[in-house]
C-alpha cells in the first residue's frame, strides 16, 4: 500500500497542498483529477519523494516516511519499487529505447529480468522501433517505451504524470489496455489525468483535487453523480470542453 | 620558384616552425582545457562566488582582440613589473588565459543548460548517483561540448600566430623570414595556408561531424 496522510507543501508563501490524504491499493488504478495548479504533481512528487513534504507522513510497504526530516536525516527513497513515468517521458537522448529499458535493469542488479524484457517487448507491440533512438520514434512509441523501463523493473507501484497528454485517441485506448496489464500484474496505479472517460473507464478509484485538496473521492461513478458541487462544475465544464 | 619547390627546399625550417607552433598549441590546449574544466565546472557549481566574477573576466576578454592582449602581455605588463619574460612563455600564458576563458564559457553553458528530467528520470530508475553520473551525465554532457571545444582549439591554433609578432619562431615566423629570402609572397603564404588546411581541415570536419551525429541526441524532442 502506498500511503500519503496530512501532506502539506508550500513554495515560498504559495500554498500547494493543504494536509492531503492519499491512498493507492496495489492491483488497482486510482486516477488523480483537477483543474490545472489544483497541486496533483507536487502531490505526485511528494509521493515519489522526488521532493520532501514540509510536513505530513508518507508510507510505502510498510515502511514511513515522517516529514518534516530531523536535522541531519536523509530519506533513502524506495526507487525503483515506487516509480514514475513523467508527462515529458526524460526517455535518455543517447540511448536506443532497449538501452533505455536495460540500463536501469544492469545497474540496479536486475538482469535476471532481461530475460522478461522479450516478452514485454512484444506485449507493447515494440519489436519495429525497439532499436531506434528516442528521436527516431513517435511520441506514442515513446511513450510505450517510457511505461515498459518503469515497468521492466518490477516497481509494486507506479505514478504516471499525464501521460496521455499528447496522444490520439486510439494511442490512449492502447495505453489504457497496457494500464489494465499492469494492474493485473498486481502493480499500483496512480495516474494523473485529465481525460475523465479515461478515468472513469480504466480507475478503479477517482481522486479529484482543487485548491491543494481533496474534495471528493470514490468509485468512478462519483463523476457521473458527483457529491460535491465543484466536482459536479468541473465534470460539467470538461465534458463541455471534450 | 613554386609552392612545392619552397616546401622541399625550406622543409627544415618549416619543419622547426611546426614543432614550436604546436608545441606552443599544445600546451595552450592542455593548460586552457584543464583549466578552463575546472573554471567552467566551478562556475557552474558556485554560481555566484566564481561563476559571476569568471563571467566578467571572460565578458572583459572578449572585448580584447587576442594580439592586443598578447602585445600587453609582452611589453606594457613586463614593462610595469620590470621583468623580461620569454616570448614563448608570455604566447603560452597569454592565449591560455583566452583559451581558458572560452572552455570555461562553454562548459559552464552545458552545464546550466543540463536537462534536469534526465537526472530525475535516472532516481527513479534507482540509478546511484554515481551511475548517473557516468551512464546519463557525463555522455551528454560529452556530446554537447566536444564539438564546440574542438573548434575553440582550432581557433587557438590559429590565434598561435600571433606569437610570431613577439618574436617566437613558430611557423608563421619562419614563413616572414623565408619571404625575406626568397621574396615570393605568393608562393611563401600559400604553402603556409595548405600546411594550416591540412592541419585544421581535418579537425574542423571531424568537429561538426561530432556535432551533426551527437548534438541531435542530448535534448528531448
Amino acid at each position: 500500500m502506498l500511503t500519503a496522510e496530512n501532506i502539506y507543501k508550500s513554495y515560498g508563501q504559495n500554498q500547494i497542498l493543504k494536509g492531503i490524504g492519499l491512498r493507492v491499493k496495489p492491483g488497482k488504478i486510482t486516477a488523480l483529477i483537477g483543474p490545472s495548479g489544483s497541486g496533483k504533481t507536487t502531490l505526485l512528487r511528494c509521493l515519489s519523494m522526488l521532493e520532501a513534504p514540509n510536513a505530513g507522513e508518507i508510507n510505502f510497504d510498510n515502511k514511513t516516511y515522517r516529514f518534516p526530516l530531523d536535522a541531519g536525516d536523509k530519506i533513502i527513497p524506495p526507487w525503483p519499487d515506487l516509480t514514475v513515468v513523467f508527462q515529458q517521458l526524460f526517455l535518455w537522448p543517447h540511448l536506443t529505447l532497449r538501452e533505455n529499458i536495460t540500463l536501469p535493469l544492469k545497474r540496479t542488479g536486475r538482469e535476471q529480468e532481461l530475460e522478461h524484457l522479450e516478452s514485454l517487448i512484444d506485449l507493447f507491440n515494440m519489436r519495429l522501433f525497439i532499436d531506434r533512438y528516442p528521436d527516431e520514434t513517435s511520441l506514442g512509441q515513446r511513450q510505450r517505451a517510457a511505461l515498459v523501463r518503469a515497468l521492466a523493473l518490477k516497481p509494486k507501484f507506479i505514478l504516471l504524470d499525464e501521460i496521455t497528454s499528447s496522444l490520439d485517441v486510439e494511442q490512449v485506448g492502447l495505453i489504457l489496455n497496457e494500464l489494465k496489464a499492469m494492474r493485473d500484474r498486481g502493480i499500483g496505479i496512480l495516474i494523473i489525468t485529465h481525460l475523465l472517460h479515461f478515468a472513469s473507464e480504466g480507475a478503479d478509484q477517482i481522486v479529484f483535487m482543487d485548491k491543494g485538496q481533496v474534495i471528493e473521492s470514490g468509485a468512478p461513478a462519483i463523476l457521473k453523480n458527483p457529491r460535491t458541487d465543484r466536482l459536479k462544475q468541473f465534470v460539467s465544464i470538461v465534458e463541455a470542453a471534450t | 620558384m613554386s609552392v612545392f619547390d619552397i616546401i622541399a627546399q625550406y622543409h627544415v625550417g618549416l619543419i622547426q616552425g611546426l614543432i614550436v607552433t604546436f608545441k606552443l598549441a599544445m600546451i595552450i590546449w592542455f593548460f586552457g582545457l584543464l583549466l578552463g574544466g575546472v573554471l567552467g565546472c566551478a562556475s557552474a557549481r558556485w554560481k555566484k562566488s566564481i561563476g559571476v566574477p569568471a563571467r566578467l573576466c571572460s565578458f572583459l576578454l572578449s572585448g580584447i582582440p587576442i594580439l592586443v592582449f598578447l602585445f600587453w602581455f609582452h611589453y606594457p605588463m613586463q614593462a610595469i613589473l620590470n621583468v623580461v619574460i620569454d616570448p614563448f612563455i608570455t604566447a603560452v600564458v597569454a592565449l591560455t588565459i583566452v583559451n581558458m576563458f572560452m572552455v570555461a564559457d562553454l562548459i559552464r553553458n552545458v552545464l546550466a543548460e543540463f536537462p534536469d528530467q534526465y537526472i530525475t528520470a535516472a532516481k527513479v530508475c534507482g540509478l546511484s548517483p554515481m551511475q548517473t553520473l557516468f551512464d546519463i551525465q557525463l555522455p551528454l554532457i560529452l556530446r554537447q561540448s566536444i564539438p564546440g571545444l574542438l573548434m575553440i582549439q582550432v581557433n587557438m591554433l590559429q590565434a598561435t600566430l600571433f606569437a610570431s609578432l613577439i618574436s617566437v619562431d613558430e611557423i608563421f615566423r619562419v614563413a616572414q623570414r623565408i619571404n625575406s629570402i626568397v621574396y615570393r609572397p605568393v608562393e611563401v603564404f600559400t604553402a603556409l595556408a595548405i600546411l594550416f588546411l591540412i592541419i585544421c581541415l581535418p579537425l574542423n570536419g571531424l568537429a561538426l561531424w561530432l556535432k551533426n551525429r551527437f548534438t541531435r541526441r542530448v535534448f528531448e524532442r
